[in-house]
């Protein structure tokens, strides 16, 4: 009687969350509730761009692989380009042309993925670098936020979820369905900016808490409070990844302490604009996805629990010296890019002591 | 009233409400995968019927092979000894009576399914015992004494390496031991053998471990067990009650039983890089190895028998064996009822650490504490290796505190000396790492294989200095004999004078040669001249004494 020969470990952990094409599954639906209240308060922009990007993402990843001659079909199920395109959809503001999507994710997944050898392989996050592409290369498309909620568009107003806020959005991913005499397409001129970051010089106060002491509604569409609770939606979506087990505590705890700490450091009450309260920093800005999404692709950042906590420090002092000091507002791509950067001569130097030795290994 | 009664009832129990019970230190990393032990202890421990044919492979243990004592035809009783060893191994007994029918060769049942030379029984039935000497206590033999015993009875450890136990005690008693841990947690899936033996034979253990104790003079000594084996834990505690032996109940985690991570857990220090426990005052022995010693000292018997589970999906009643050594694999998982039909792999050890077998015919050895004959469903073929995502899970995973993943990037290189600078000699190969990984990288046959490359460089090595040397060697004498020739040819007599005095001293032998030559013959002439004459008075030597030569 012959029975088959296998090297030990015998068994494999069953665990929805001990396979690598799961993982990414769940950080999809981590980020569900994000998305949802994003949609929910400005409209389909959000996801038809997520939509499209991953489309892309996944055409490009399978011309990818079979170039490379790889098993297309057993590398796609890995879904990790669903989450790159996942990422780079949230980043790019709602209503950017199909284009615009097109060029991020095919410099995301063929360059800054596939060129360095494929998953695994890549140094940098691919998302952040299509979306860094994307906004050296169309600064005005990228600071362009359509927003069916807006106030310029107050004597118009249509529910975000309206079927002409979708057809709005169709309109603006694809103009060539706008034909030439839409009525819509006139109000392309009017933007909002991405986070309530810049709005703070305008507008002061936190919006969620002055809504919440004027006793107006949270959830209605037109209280303003909608990034407030986008952000308190991205972190639970982040506190169920830690809760999987699937990101470290590390890295989002690291970034959001360094954040809070920076920012009650440098706040200046009221005398300039952008250096707005912890409560702005932390939920008027990209922070919490930032943090909890983007910083902990374990591909490009750190992997020593030390080198984890210092990445995190790193990107949290980068987010917070770029918003204020640097010329871009909110931007966490730069700074976890450069995280990236730094990541190897981290893991390098925080490597924990072996069992059984006196000292950390040889350095 | 009651109330006050209540608190002062539990404030009077707390001091004793863990007697003996030890303090517990964190151990890193760990896994907690499914148990699977439930079914194996569903019935107690159950003592096989002896089969018709037993193997005794000659070499069940780490250390060299026995030499066989018995020729085919033999009959042999039931503990006779029929193979001796040298020290560094142990003997191997009859584990039945019956007659030896040949020598052969068979499959271990280890990872690499080493064929040894083994010794065939074939059981007559009657099962005579050899008569054995009377056991006293053992408090009365000499230490040296019990050793010997100990190796006598052919003891080897039984939690899966193969030390024989009276090396190790032997190696101890240099260092001295603070501390005597004994290992009953099984730590592994599925593996019920300590366990078991716990349930039904805890005081027999617990008099194995005063043994052990008493011959490596520890100064204390720790039953350490998992906390999740209630029922063994409490057999436990009634057995210790009047002896100075402590408890010490460690988190269910993989690989709490192990080594090095127990001794961690109990004594809370490490066991420094290339060393043993014993380096710091620690010495362990497996629950079965106790068993064994009590059975060896305390009712003479020597070790022909050991717990073994068998288990799997595909068994109708999986259980624990009192199985023979020799038994073979066949026999008892049909004792179990298997389903041949579902069977896809058997497995020798837990689901973790443990390795499939090569033979269904190997038999039962001193290490075996465990077989799983596993269907498709359980034992899944694994899935495609994907590429590392450096999530870091192994490194969490890791009882040793390496970075799998950096580990596997460069033996996947072959960078062997980053390798080893990451720590792949310190790799116990637990393989918490390859059960977690979502990418399902076989990380643990890449460290082997590197491992086994590194230790063959280092062999490499070490055979080239050594012929480098010889050949340095040779070459320096090469040049010594030719530089002692021209040193022998400069110093040749050239001088006529010293030609003359080499003549003369050449003559002068040869006169001093022919000089003893007519001594010698003189002497004989002498000495067959007095023998004649002293002839008839043979019967008086003593008469002519003087004139002996």
């Amino acid at each position: 009687m012959k029975t088959e020969v296998y090297c030990s470990p015998q068994q494999h952990s069953q665990l929805s969350q001990h396979s690598t094409g799961r993982i990414m599954l769940w950080v999809i639906a981590a980020c569900l509730p994000g998305i949802a209240a994003s949609t929910w308060f400005f409209g389909w922009g959000l996801l038809l761009n997520i939509l499209v990007v991953m489309v892309f993402a996944v055409l490009l990843e399978a011309v990818m692989l079979k170039l490379a001659d790889k098993p297309v079909k057993t590398h796609l199920a890995d879904n990790s380009a669903l989450v790159t395109g996942l990422i780079l959809g949230i980043a790019i503001p709602p209503g950017s042309p199909w284009w615009l999507l097109f060029t991020g994710i095919c410099f995301a997944i063929v360059v800054a993925k596939h060129l360095y050898g494929g998953l695994g392989q890549n140094p940098f996050n691919p998302a952040m670098c299509g979306y860094l592409l994307l906004l050296l290369s169309f600064p005005l498309n990228m600071t362009t936020w359509h927003l069916p909620t807006d106030t310029l568009f107050a004597d118009q107003q249509f529910s975000p979820l309206s079927w002409t806020s979708l057809q709005y959005s169709l309109q603006l991913c694809f103009p060539a369905l706008a034909g030439d005499g839409s009525q819509i397409s006139e109000y392309i001129d009017g933007f909002a900016m991405a986070t309530p970051l810049i709005e703070y010089k305008l507008a002061g106060n936190s919006t969620v808490l002055a809504a919440l002491e004027n006793n107006s509604p949270l959830f209605a569409r037109a209280s303003e409070t909608g990034w407030e609770i986008i952000n308190f939606s991205f972190l639970l979506g982040g506190l169920f990844l830690l809760f999987k087990k699937i990101i470290g505590w590390q890295i989002p705890v690291s970034i959001i302490v360094t954040i809070t700490i920076m920012s009650l450091l440098f706040y200046e009450q009221g005398s300039t604009a952008v250096y707005g309260t912890t409560y702005l920093h932390l939920f008027g800005s990209a922070t919490m996805i930032g943090a909890f999404f983007i910083a902990t692709d374990p591909v490009s950042a750190a992997t020593t629990p030390g080198g984890r906590v210092v990445y995190g420090i790193f990107i949290g002092i980068a987010i917070y010296g770029i918003r204020v000091w640097g010329s871009y507002l909110d931007s966490i791509a730069i700074a976890v890019l450069f995280g990236n950067f730094c990541a190897p001569l981290l893991d390098h130097f925080c490597r924990p002591r072996i069992y059984g030795h006196s000292t950390r290994p040889s350095q | 009233m009651s109330l006050l009664s209540l608190f002062h009832r539990s404030t009077n129990r707390r001091p004793s409400r863990n007697p003996g019970r030890h303090k517990i230190h964190k151990i890193v990393g760990g896994i907690k995968p499914a148990a699977n032990k439930a079914r194996s202890l569903r019935s107690r421990i159950m003592s096989t019927p002896i089969p018709e044919m037993l193997v005794l492979p000659l070499l069940q243990h780490k250390g060299t092979p026995a030499t066989p004592v018995v020729k085919p035809g033999d009959h042999v009783l039931k503990g006779q000894k029929i193979a001796a060893a040298d020290p560094r191994g142990v003997p191997v007994h009859a584990p039945t009576s019956g007659k030896i029918i040949k020598t052969g060769q068979c499959t271990l049942p280890d990872a690499a399914g080493t064929l040894v030379s083994c010794l065939m029984l074939a059981s007559d039935g009657k099962d005579e015992a050899i008569e054995t000497g009377l056991s006293g206590d053992f408090r009365n033999m000499s230490k040296v004494d019990l050793v010997e015993r100990i190796r006598d009875a052919g003891i080897a450890g039984m939690g899966g390496a193969g030390f024989p136990t009276h090396l190790k005690i032997q190696t101890s008693t240099a260092s001295d031991i603070a501390t005597l841990i004994i290992n009953a947690a099984e730590c592994e899936p599925y593996i019920t053998a300590d366990e078991a033996l716990i349930r039904e034979h805890a005081r027999d253990v617990v008099k194995g471990a005063e043994i052990l104790q008493y011959v490596t003079g520890a100064q204390q000594c720790i039953i350490a067990i998992e906390d999740s084996k209630i029922a063994a834990l409490a057999e436990l505690k009634l057995a210790i009650a009047d002896s100075a032996i402590e408890i010490a109940i460690v988190p269910a985690k993989y690989p709490a039983g192990s080594e090095k991570q127990l001794v961690q857990a109990v004594t809370g220090r490490e066991v420094p890089f290339g060393e043993f426990p014993a380096s710091i005052g620690v010495l362990l022995h497996n629950t079965g190895t106790a068993f064994a010693v009590y059975k060896a000292i305390c009712e003479s018997e020597p070790s022909i028998s050991r717990i073994t589970t068998v288990t799997g999906s595909t068994l109708k009643t999986p259980k624990n064996f009192h199985v023979l050594f020799g038994t073979p694999v066949t026999f008892l998982l049909d004792l179990c009822g298997i389903d041949r039909v579902l069977l896809s792999r058997i497995v020798v050890g837990g689901s973790l650490m443990g390795n499939c077998l090569h033979d269904m015919d190997a038999p039962i050895i001193k290490t075996t504490n465990c077989l799983i004959a596993g269907s498709l469903e359980e034992f899944p073929e694994p899935l495609t290796e994907r590429a590392c995502i450096r999530c870091g899970f192994c490194a969490d995973a890791c009882p040793v505190n390496l970075l799998p993943q950096q580990l596997y990037a460069h033996c996947r290189c072959q960078s062997y000396q980053q390798a080893k600078d990451f720590g792949l000699i310190d790799c116990i190969e637990c393989g918490a790492c390859a059960y977690v990984c979502p990418s399902h990288i076989p990380l643990v046959q890449y460290y082997r294989a590197s491992k086994s490359v590194v230790f063959q460089q280092q062999t490499d090595r070490k055979n080239s200095e050594k012929w480098q040397s010889r050949f340095q060697f040779y070459q320096y004498r090469q040049k010594r004999e030719s530089e002692q020739r021209i040193q022998a040819r400069a110093e040749q007599p050239s001088h006529p004078q010293q030609i003359a005095q080499a003549v003369f001293s050449r003559e002068k032998a040869r006169q001093e040669i022919s000089e003893a030559v007519a001594r010698v013959k003189a002497r004989r002439a002498n000495l067959i001249a007095t023998s004649t004459l002293s002839s008839p008075s043979l019967s008086s030597p003593s008469t002519e004494p003087d004139e002996k030569p």
